[in-house]
């Protein structure tokens, strides 16, 4: 618990926030203003808006504890304000809300357009409510109310009110620490974390068929400078073929066609360590194989399950082609962020990486235990350079042979 | 939706904050509007142990005007560069992107410099700054660094970042009155995320004609000399003068294979550079 200074509504409030409550809840749950409601709880819409140093901003992805010292006024400050009366008025009057959940939000959103905006035409009203959601209305009604209270305070002579306010984030004040070393805040414990994935439980045909027909494909091809047999003795050692791809590592021997591996990764803001099982199939008559994974991150809950195939074409005495298909599906939380393009190009990434891992390997260049080392943002910004100096080369030779995309991640 | 467990600790100094971060061991993450890391940290997609808040820190706010450029601090919010609020090197670039980025209510606090360490691929900045030739001015402890903002972004959230090294401002040169730009945002719904982005900039003065394909689902694609892709100068109608195979050779280059956003990326870069042209 951090003990945080806040002004809300007009009165000093000392409290105490853990790190993690967000301020919608902080104001809810703590101060009992349950005027401000929480709809989607990552910034989209708009039901959490509250005034923060006079201004809107989203009280559910404002951390209470980064607000130390601030302004805060909700829905139930504004009571005596002249602008919101005239808004609560026009809203009951045009029928600007029918189940209420947006209305605090849309409201102080509205009282914002009137002040910082006086000459603003329907267009731009509508634009600066797009985020403000309301599944009832269909705004016609809010729209009009703002546009009947801007009509009044027109008349009066009313023009933009300046909020003036220093530069950066609404909120943000001076640190209570000062020159001193500050101190971290340490958060409440951690609740325990989800359950690991049954590792014993077999995979049905179904959730495979599943993964095959809505899955998310990902195809790398590239050529090894080896026989195929060569090539196809070295994928049967499934402990070699998995130190190839960045993060990933198999947890004891396998265990006929079944093995226990995990993997982790670390981009950005995202850290995950899925933990799982494979199991691996080889078709010796096609020099193809297939290997079923599904892990889950304990961390955010996240289950993922992922097909491999891999096909290898021989492309006379001394060279191989390998061509590998990634299809994969992912469940929970970062199945949720609902930004499937950014998963797959990190899938993208990953795939790219194992093939050059793979070729190195193959080659016997592949230096000690890389695999160990979660994929990090360094591993991919080696990648990536490789890549330009790769297409920077590519440039500069005659085009007789056509470069193709998987020969543009070649490491040699 | 909560975030799990954290510690937090607002250092009042950049350096404290490098050094808090260097300490931590890549399980930290700096924070400052919490606009974009915000709604991670609710959906439980980050789960760092320990936030770093840059907010106290006055240095990140400041903002100074030289002879030739910029300089603005990393904290600076989108409603400030919205609003005019501090000295314009862009002829009204970047207040025009910034007034494109989600809400009002998000602008007052998401600020410049954490959306471009953020580099979610489909934001604004990470397309903007660098078509503007700005660069990212650093701090670790191991010193300053002046990092090219094009060559800051990797990927989808990787950067060169190191994980102890804070962006402290954004350099951006001032461009010349007779400069010419446009910059095209695609969104179905006003405030979301990109679908895509093109930017055009074109500075007779500083000898510069640069164009950005942006929210491609990676690092976007600058270019730095972009009479490749009109098959020629500058000049009036430059949209109907787009070679748009020489877009999705970019595309290719990038491997970027979506229908939809090899669709979009050539229209977006089509219609900045209509407005670039426009008389």
């Amino acid at each position: 618990m951090i003990p945080v200074s806040l002004e809300i509504n007009g009165k000093t409030t000392d409290a105490q926030a853990d790190p993690r409550t967000h301020l919608a809840d902080f104001l809810r749950n703590q101060q009992y203003l349950t005027g401000t409601h929480i709809g989607c709880e990552h910034g989209v819409c708009g039901a959490c808006t509250v005034l923060l140093d006079g201004v809107p901003a989203r009280s559910c992805i404002t951390f209470a504890v980064a607000c130390d010292g601030a302004q805060i006024t909700t829905i139930e400050g504004l009571r005596d304000d002249p602008i919101m009366a005239d808004l609560r008025e026009a809203f009951a009057a045009n029928h600007a809300l029918q189940c209420g959940y947006c209305t605090p939000g849309m409201l102080i959103s509205c009282r914002d357009i009137l002040m910082r905006l006086p000459d603003a035409d329907e267009a731009r009203i509508r634009r600066e409510l797009s985020g403000n959601l309301c599944r009832c209305t269909g705004y016609v009604g809010i729209v009009t109310a703002v546009k009947s209270v801007q009509q009044k305070r027109k008349a009066t002579g009313a023009s933009a009110i300046v909020m003036c306010k220093t530069l950066g984030p609404v909120g943000a004040r001076p640190s209570r620490e000062g020159g001193r070393a500050p101190a971290v805040r340490r958060g409440s414990e951690a609740a325990p974390s989800a359950p690991p994935l049954d590792q014993t439980a077999p995979v049905s045909a179904q959730q495979w068929r599943t993964v095959e027909a809505e899955g998310v494909e990902l195809r790398q091809s590239f050529q090894v400078p080896f026989a195929r047999d060569v090539v196809w003795n070295y994928f049967e050692h499934l402990d070699r073929v998995v130190r190839c791809m960045p993060g990933a590592r198999l947890l004891g021997s396998p265990v006929g066609n079944r093995a226990e591996g995990e993997v982790n990764v670390k981009l950005g803001p995202f850290v995950s360590a899925f933990k799982g099982i494979a199991e691996i199939e080889r078709d010796p008559s096609r020099h193809a194989g297939v290997v079923r994974a599904m892990g889950r991150d304990a961390k955010s809950g996240s289950n993922a399950r992922a097909i491999i195939s891999y096909r290898l074409q021989s492309q006379g005495e001394a060279a191989t082609q390998v061509d590998v298909s990634v299809k994969f599906l992912l469940a929970g939380s970062l199945a949720q962020f609902g930004r499937l393009g950014l998963i797959k190009d990190v899938a993208d990434h990953l795939t790219r990486v194992f093939a050059n891992n793979l070729k190195a390997a193959l080659s016997g260049t592949l230096g000690g235990n890389d695999s160990d080392k979660p994929l990090t943002a360094g591993s991919l910004a080696w990648l990536a350079l490789r890549g330009r100096i790769r297409a920077v080369l590519a440039k500069l030779r005659p085009r007789a042979n056509p470069i193709t995309r998987s020969d543009r991640f070649d490491s040699r | 939706m909560k975030p799990s467990r954290f510690d937090f600790v607002r250092p009042a100094s950049l350096n404290e904050a490098a050094r808090l971060l260097g300490e931590a061991g890549g399980v930290a993450k700096a924070i400052a509007g919490s606009q974009s890391l915000g709604p991670m940290l609710n959906l439980r997609i980050a789960q760092p142990e320990l936030l770093v808040d840059l907010t106290s820190i006055s240095e990140l706010t400041a903002v100074t005007e030289h002879r030739d450029h910029v300089e603005i601090g990393a904290c600076v919010t989108h409603a400030d560069i919205e609003d005019g609020r501090i000295p314009d090197p862009s002829l009204g670039l970047l207040s025009f992107v910034a007034g494109g980025i989600a809400y009002r209510a998000v602008r007052n606090r998401g600020t410049l410099g954490g959306s471009l360490a953020h580099a979610d691929p489909a934001a604004d900045w990470i397309s903007a700054i660098p078509l503007l030739g700005a660069e990212l001015l650093t701090q670790s402890s191991r010193g300053a660094r002046v990092i090219a903002a094009e060559r800051s972004m990797v990927s989808s959230f990787v950067t060169t970042l190191e994980a102890d090294e804070l962006i402290r401002a954004i350099r951006i040169p001032k461009m010349s009155p007779r400069s010419r730009w446009g910059f095209c945002k695609f969104n179905q719904k006003v405030g979301e995320f990109a679908h895509a982005v093109g930017g055009i900039l074109y500075d007779p003065d500083n000898r510069r004609f640069r164009a950005v394909l942006g929210a491609i689902e990676t690092a976007p694609i600058i270019v730095a000399d972009a009479t490749t892709l009109f098959a020629g100068p500058f000049g009036p109608d430059l949209d109907k003068r787009l070679d748009v195979n020489a877009v999705l050779a970019l595309l290719d280059a990038k491997a970027v294979t979506d229908e939809y956003t090899r669709q979009l990326a050539p229209v977006a870069l089509k219609r900045a550079a209509k407005q670039a042209s426009a008389s």
